[in-house]
Parts: C-alpha cells; sequence; structure tokens
C-alpha cells in the first residue's frame, strides 16, 4: 500500500491488485522499525540498530537516508488524512500491551504516547465489562514486576458497554460503541463518576474506529485525562485505522484497487515482466504493465510458499535460498534468544529492491519486490515488520522511478 | 485461485474478516464470520450443530473478500443454512422471498398481472408484514410488461458477433428497461443479442434462504441451456452482479455439477465485456457528450467477482460524464436480507453510512449494476439511481447531437 502511494505521487498510474485485506488489520498499527538485536537484546534506539544489521537484512539494502525518508513520507500521509503519528528512529517507543508488559516500537499514534504515563505515580488501568482479552488485573500485576512501574499506585476502573446481550465482545465492539454519539455520551458519564481529573488511563485499542482523534480529543477534554491505549489481540482496531487511513490515502491518489485478485502468474520476455495474470473462479485475467512492485506477504500471504527443503516465489518463480534439510528451518526452543530461520527465508534483492538469482545478479530488470516477500529478516523476532514494510516499500516504488522511465 | 475448496481448516483465526464483516458491526447478535463460518464449521462435519445466529448472515461476501486464506466463509454459512433446512420447515415469509419468480411469472400471465398485482402488494402490505416481510422495505413493483416480451417485439439489426443475455428475475420482471438499454448498447457495437426465453432464476434468492436442493435444479437448468452457446464460444452476459456471481462463482462453490468451469470461462458482466471491447479496440467509442455528474456505488456481488469495478472505469470514457465512486461500503439489503421484517433495520443500519455520503454530495442520482442495491440507494438516501448500461445507451444517442 506504501509502494502504490509512493508510485502515485510521483505521478504513476498505479494498480492495486489485492487478494484478502491484508494483515493491517490484525497487526498493531505501529510501524515497528527495529526494537531488538540478533541476541534478542533490546535496542537504546531504532537508529543504533540500524547500524549493527547484517548484510542479507532488507534495512543494509534499504540505507539509512531511504529508510528516514520512508518514516517522514508516512508521516506526511498520517498528517494529510488527520491521523499524525509520533516517533523518530532516535526514540524508542516502548507501549503498554494487553499483558501488562512494555514492547519496543518506532512510530505510533499520539494514543499510545507514554510520556505521561512514565511520570505519573497514580495509573488507572480501565476495563470494560464482557471485554475478552483485556483484564486489568493482569496489567497491574505485571506492571508492578517492570522497573519504573513497581512504585506507581494503580486503580482499575470497569465501564459497562452495554453489550452483555449478544456475542463475545472484542474491543472493535467497544471501538464502535464509541463511535456512536450516545455511546460516547455514555461512557464519559461512566466514567466522570470514576476517573479523578489529571489521571493517565490505560485503555485497550477503543478510541473508535475511524483514523482521526475525534474520540480520544472528546474523552481527553471531557475528563481531563491521559488516555493511553495498548497493543492488544486482533482484531486491531489501532491496525484497523491504519489501514482505512492508507486505502484513503491511496484511493485519493486515483490508485485502482482489484480486489479478489489471485495473481497466479507472471509473463517474462527478455527479462522483463510485461504482466501478471489472476487465476480467478471464472478465468484469467491479464494485467499489462511497464513494472512491477511484488509486496503480497511470506508464507502467511501465499507470497511464498514451501514444501520439505523448498521454498518458492509463486508468481516471478523467483528463486528462493532456504536449507536442503528442513530440520534446519526450525528454532525448537521458540522462546530462545535466536530469531526463527524460516522467519529468514525470503527473496533477496540488491539496493534497488530488484530481485537477484544464486549469483546476485538482478532476475527482472521492471520487478521490485517489497515486504515480507524480502530475505534476511524476523520480524517477529526484532519488530521490524511494518518498518520493513514501509521502509521496502518506498525504496521499491523510489527505485521504480529511477529505473523505469 | 481456482475453485474453491471449503476447507474450515484454511481458516488461521485471524479476526480480519471479523473487521469487515457489515452485518457484525450492525448488530452483537450475529456471532460474527469467523465463528458461525469456518469454527462453527468444523463442529457441523461431524455431528449437528444449530448456530442460532447463522440466520444474520447476508451473503453480502465481505468476509470471503477479505480472508487471507481464501476461505469462502459465507458460502460455509450457507451450505450450513440449507443442511438446517433439511429437517426443518421454511417459514411462509421465506418461501415468499425465494421465489419471487413464481408469483411474478403467475402476474406476467393474467391480462393486467403486473399492474393487479402492484395494486395488491400495496393493499397486501399488512398481511406481508404479518409474515415477517417489512412494511418499511422497498419492495420493487413489477413493470407493465416483462423484458422477454419487450425483446420479443424488438427489431434487432442481425450481426455475425453474437452475445447471450441472461436478464435475470429482477431484470426481466421489474427493470425491464436496463435489459432493454443493454440490448441497445450491443447493437451499437454490432452485437447481435440472443435472450433464451427457458432461462430460469440464478437462484441467489433461494440459496440466501437454505432452498439449496431447488437452486441446484435451477442451476442444471441454466448451466444446460447456456452450455449450448458458451461451448460455441459465445459469450453469456449478466447487467446483474449477484445473478453473475451465482453462475459462474456459487454455482461451482455450492454444487458439483459437470462442465461448469469450462462454461464459467465465458461468462461476463456487461460492464467487463464492454471494456475488454476498449481494450481490443472494438468498442464503438461515438459518445455523446453528457455533462452530468452521478455518484456510483459498487455492489459487494462485483467486487467479489475479482475485476475491479468495470462499469465505472467504462462510463470514464463518456466525455463531459463526472462519476465519483462513493466508496461507503455495503448498502445492507443484499438481495432479500434488508425485505425482512427483523432484518431490515440491520440493513437500513449497515447502509447509513452510504446513505449519509450519498446526500452529503448533493447528487441526484446514483449509478449501480445490482437492482436491490439501487432500491435500497432509492430508498435509504432518497436519490434516484441508473445502471451503468442506461448511461452508457443515453451517451450513444447523444453522439452528433
Amino acid at each position: 500500500m506504501v509502494a502504490a502511494a509512493v508510485a502515485a505521487k510521483n505521478g504513476k498510474r498505479v494498480t492495486l491488485l489485492t487478494l484478502g485485506a491484508g494483515t493491517l488489520t490484525i497487526g498493531g498499527g505501529i510501524i515497528d522499525v527495529l526494537g531488538y538485536g540478533d541476541e534478542g537484546v533490546p535496542l537504546a534506539t531504532p537508529r543504533a540498530g540500524l547500524l549493527e544489521v547484517g548484510p542479507e537484512h532488507p534495512y543494509k539494502k534499504i540505507g539509512p537516508v531511504a529508510i528516514e525518508e520512508s518514516l517522514r513520507f508516512f508521516k506526511e500521509i498520517c498528517a494529510a488524512e488527520g491521523y499524525p503519528y509520533l516517533g523518530s528512529l532516535d526514540e524508542m517507543q516502548w507501549v503498554p500491551t494487553a499483558a501488562g508488559t512494555f514492547k519496543p516500537t518506532c512510530l505510533i499514534p499520539k494514543t499510545m504516547d507514554t510520556t505521561q504515563l512514565n511520570s505519573a505515580t497514580n495509573v488507572v488501568v480501565l476495563g470494560f465489562e464482557e471485554l475478552k482479552d483485556f483484564y486489568p488485573h493482569l496489567i497491574t500485576k505485571n506492571f508492578k514486576n517492570i522497573p519504573g512501574f513497581q512504585d506507581k499506585n494503580y486503580e482499575m476502573v470497569m465501564i459497562d458497554p452495554g453489550l452483555a446481550d449478544g456475542r463475545d465482545v472484542t474491543a472493535l465492539d467497544v471501538a464502535r460503541w464509541l463511535d456512536t454519539p450516545e455511546g460516547l455520551q455514555d461512557c464519559i458519564k461512566q466514567m466522570s463518576t470514576r476517573l479523578k481529573p489529571d489521571s493517565v488511563v490505560i485503555i485497550p485499542p477503543v478510541l473508535g474506529t475511524r483514523p482521526d482523534y475525534v474520540i480520544a480529543d472528546s474523552l481527553a477534554q471531557a475528563l481531563s485525562c491521559t488516555f493511553v491505549e495498548t497493543a492488544a489481540v486482533p482484531p486491531s482496531i489501532t491496525g484497523f485505522r491504519l489501514r482505512t487511513m492508507l486505502l484513503s490515502y491511496v484511493k485519493k491518489l486515483g490508485v485502482r484497487i482489484v480486489e479478489q485478485a489471485a495473481v497466479a502468474r507472471s509473463i517474462v520476455e527478455n527479462g522483463k515482466c510485461t504482466a501478471v495474470v489472476t487465476d480467478g473462479i471464472d478465468r484469467e485475467r491479464t494485467y499489462y504493465a511497464k513494472a512491477f512492485i511484488l509486496a503480497n506477504g511470506g508464507f502467511y500471504g501465499g507470497g511464498l510458499v514451501a514444501e520439505p527443503g523448498h521454498a518458492q516465489e509463486p508468481i516471478f518463480k523467483l528463486p528462493v535460498a532456504a536449507p536442503e534439510d528442513h530440520e534446519l528451518w526450525a528454532n525448537p526452543n521458540l522462546f530462545s534468544n535466536k530469531p526463527q530461520p524460516f522467519a529468514k527465508i525470503g527473496v533477496a534483492v540488491d539496493e534497488t529492491m530488484r530481485p537477484l538469482d544464486e549469483n546476485g545478479k538482478v532476475v527482472l530488470t521492471n520487478v521490485f519486490v517489497a515486504g515480507r516477500n524480502l530475505q534476511g529478516y524476523d520480524f517477529c523476532f526484532e519488530k521490524s515488520g511494518n518498518g520493513v514494510a514501509l521502509a521496502s516499500g518506498y525504496q521499491a516504488a523510489m527505485s521504480m522511478d529511477r529505473e523505469i522511465k | 485461485m481456482k475453485k474453491h475448496h471449503n476447507n474450515p481448516d484454511s481458516c488461521t483465526a485471524c479476526t480480519v474478516c471479523i473487521a469487515h464483516c457489515p452485518v457484525t458491526a450492525a448488530t452483537n447478535q450475529f456471532r460474527g464470520p469467523k465463528m458461525v463460518g469456518p469454527a462453527l464449521e468444523r463442529m457441523r462435519l461431524s455431528q449437528e450443530d444449530v448456530e442460532p445466529s447463522l440466520e444474520y448472515c447476508s451473503n453480502c461476501k465481505n468476509c470471503d473478500m477479505s480472508c487471507p486464506s481464501g476461505v469462502p466463509i459465507s458460502t460455509l454459512n450457507m451450505l450450513a443454512r440449507a443442511k438446517l433446512f433439511k429437517t426443518r420447515k421454511h417459514s411462509k415469509r421465506d418461501y415468499i422471498l425465494s421465489h419471487g419468480e413464481q408469483a411474478a411469472k403467475l402476474a406476467a400471465m393474467m391480462p393486467f398481472g403486473a399492474a393487479l398485482a402492484n395494486m395488491g402488494m400495496d393493499m397486501s402490505r399488512g398481511i406481508l408484514k404479518m409474515i415477517g416481510i417489512s412494511d418499511k422495505a422497498p419492495l420493487p413493483p413489477y413493470a407493465r410488461a416483462s423484458f422477454i416480451k419487450q425483446f420479443k417485439a424488438l427489431r434487432q439489426q442481425s450481426y455475425p458477433d453474437k452475445v447471450v443475455f441472461y436478464p435475470g428475475c429482477f431484470i426481466n420482471y421489474n427493470d425491464p428497461k436496463v435489459g432493454m438499454d443493454f440490448v441497445a448498447v450491443m447493437q451499437a457495437n454490432q452485437y447481435e443479442v440472443i435472450v433464451e426465453s427457458d432461462l430460469v432464476c440464478c437462484g441467489s434468492p433461494l440459496v440466501v434462504n437454505g432452498f439449496l436442493d431447488e437452486a441446484e435444479a435451477n442451476a442444471k437448468i441454466n448451466i444446460q441451456i447456456l452450455k449450448k452457446w458458451t461451448d460455441q464460444g459465445i459469450p453469456v452476459i449478466t447487467c446483474c452482479t449477484s445473478c453473475g456471481l451465482m453462475l459462474k462463482q456459487e454455482y461451482q462453490e455450492l454444487f458439483h455439477i459437470e462442465g461448469v468451469e469450462e462454461y464459467a470461462k465465458h461468462l461476463y458482466d456487461a460492464g467487463e465485456f464492454l471494456l475488454e471491447l476498449y481494450d481490443k479496440g472494438r468498442l464503438n467509442t461515438n459518445f455523446g457528450t453528457l455533462n452530468e455528474q452521478y455518484m456510483y456505488h459498487a455492489p459487494c456481488h462485483l467486487r467479489a467477482q475479482g475485476m475491479g469495478l468495470p462499469g465505472l472505469e467504462l462510463l470514464e470514457l463518456i466525455p463531459g460524464l463526472e462519476v465519483k465512486d462513493v466508496d461507503a461500503g455495503c448498502c445492507g439489503i443484499s438481495g432479500n436480507y434488508g425485505f425482512k421484517d427483523d432484518k431490515y433495520d440491520i440493513a437500513m443500519k449497515i447502509g447509513a453510512p452510504l446513505f449519509a455520503k450519498l446526500k452529503e454530495s448533493g447528487l441526484s442520482t446514483t449509478i449501480s449494476e445490482c437492482g436491490t442495491c439501487r432500491l435500497q440507494i432509492a430508498h435509504g438516501a432518497q436519490v434516484k439511481t441508473l445502471h451503468p448500461m442506461t448511461v452508457v445507451r443515453k451517451a450513444y444517442e447523444k453522439y452528433g447531437k
């Protein structure tokens, strides 16, 4: 989506072929650039980590200048859409999670800003009746084990969104309740009897489903409190907002989106791709273009396919290096301080994000690769998922602009 | 993608479908696509498992469209509904809503039947309400003369290039103008249109209420008739996106009918077909200038077909015409879902953001391919509606004037 935004911004006519709504809605809606080093040690800043990544890492290929530019580009999108993000490469943001832990990240919506939380003496952990997967007592208990958070006073408050009659309640249901004027008023009324002004309040990600701060600002103003949204389990409201925002932005730039477009293969002539072909339930459809950006995910999204001892990128048949002995694909110690080898399997690229063969030669001159299709990083382990997606999407579209005239 | 595998185990329970389900957003009585579809399907495979909230699924297909793992969630729901009705009786309401074709045929057979039926419908809204059809819902009146009747009276220019048109019940009995506009557009492109009068309802309204066996019987009749043409390479075209989806996709997902894959290759949406002609340099682009502004609503059942929004792209070729995609999601009606008394409010709530954006636009007319979307939009947003083919025909007729 970022690649489409950059290309369209550069005046290209862009078609986005999509299959499914992508994983933004199940991700955290924050931009993790780099949280942990190779040994699982937390980094001081994302920028410090960028200096240490190995030669295979996408960040190494992209380089610090383009990474910085990509973050700026993203923040410009957010500002233009009225949902500005905070943060920079020079500061690690530690955001609270619904499990009462903290995770490192880089760019965050302002509803996840922890500045006030870090200095507060009194903290309210606010839950909602019937909401699953957000338990204030668990958060409080775990916070008390975290240095810097042990000596704070915690108070637990529950709000009733009136959703008991119906299905299991998710954060999305509560966010939709707050989207309505009646829900917002009811919530303010309930909170006003239980929250003291100037409190710092930890809250699940429920401050509205739309990519703006209308709900957050309304609550903050009405109650004179600071609300801090946690990272939580899917469906992720912060991720939902991020997706809505990016979609809105690319549509304004005239990007044409085709849903349910299952790209099955490509047509290649003389080292160049001339078209990709979708394999619908009815028939094939061919999409011609001057250049192509591949950003359809890893093993989970179908951008990479695996069988024992062998992995492949199915559309362009790009080479994917993987150990022949599939026993070597996984690190059996799930919670060890080492990344998972399978997570690093992907397409090798040059500095312009063009795919390389085993000898390091560019395979297709007008194809660029971004996101989890790339090799060399375990996003889950090092916390770099949306960061690599953003920086490589930016780099792929910018290189395309330079290379394809 | 090819043929969907109705395998609930492809679901990783990622919850993307929950976030994109319009019914889930509108009511917390529905347990959501993930739970009611693949999660409970695993139970249903081994034992009878009755999930009361299954009735809330509208088969709009936004879950299927959002799924990163290609699970046809809504189809699992429809199959479960059919299984449920193997041992239960259908309500009168569901019978009536699913068998609109029978009633329409009856009305069409009598002299002044359509007019009498329309009068009768106005008077019997109270009775319909008693059996569970909303007295507020925008039920469509019958046209005075069906499409088939009007088509038979039309003298077409004969051309070597031919297409078969599948009108579907809504165009045939309620909105024949769309069909006649389509024929005019094809004639302007030097195509002769063939209409087979023995074709039956595609089965979409039957499937959503669990009449799966009847839908399969209809599928067999339609495929047998249409295959005669598709085997010769003659394309079959629909102007109704729900009929189109049913004829080519849901027939494959729901039934095992021989030859359906080959036949499906020749099925086209009208906009898609004309846009392909444009790509081949074969489209008649002698459009007159239309200095008009419209909003456009993409039906969910078009988006689900993996071809983008061809109708909208086609309209962009007409000089002077400005059409803006409202892009506000499902209208809520989903076939006959919004006609049901207990679903009317849900359908209106689903469509509310769309209606608000249409009203906000200040434009008096919205274009959309789907007949029931147009009913719901006219009802909810108080605007006029048109099918893209009507506008394309108008542009041809305006040429040189």
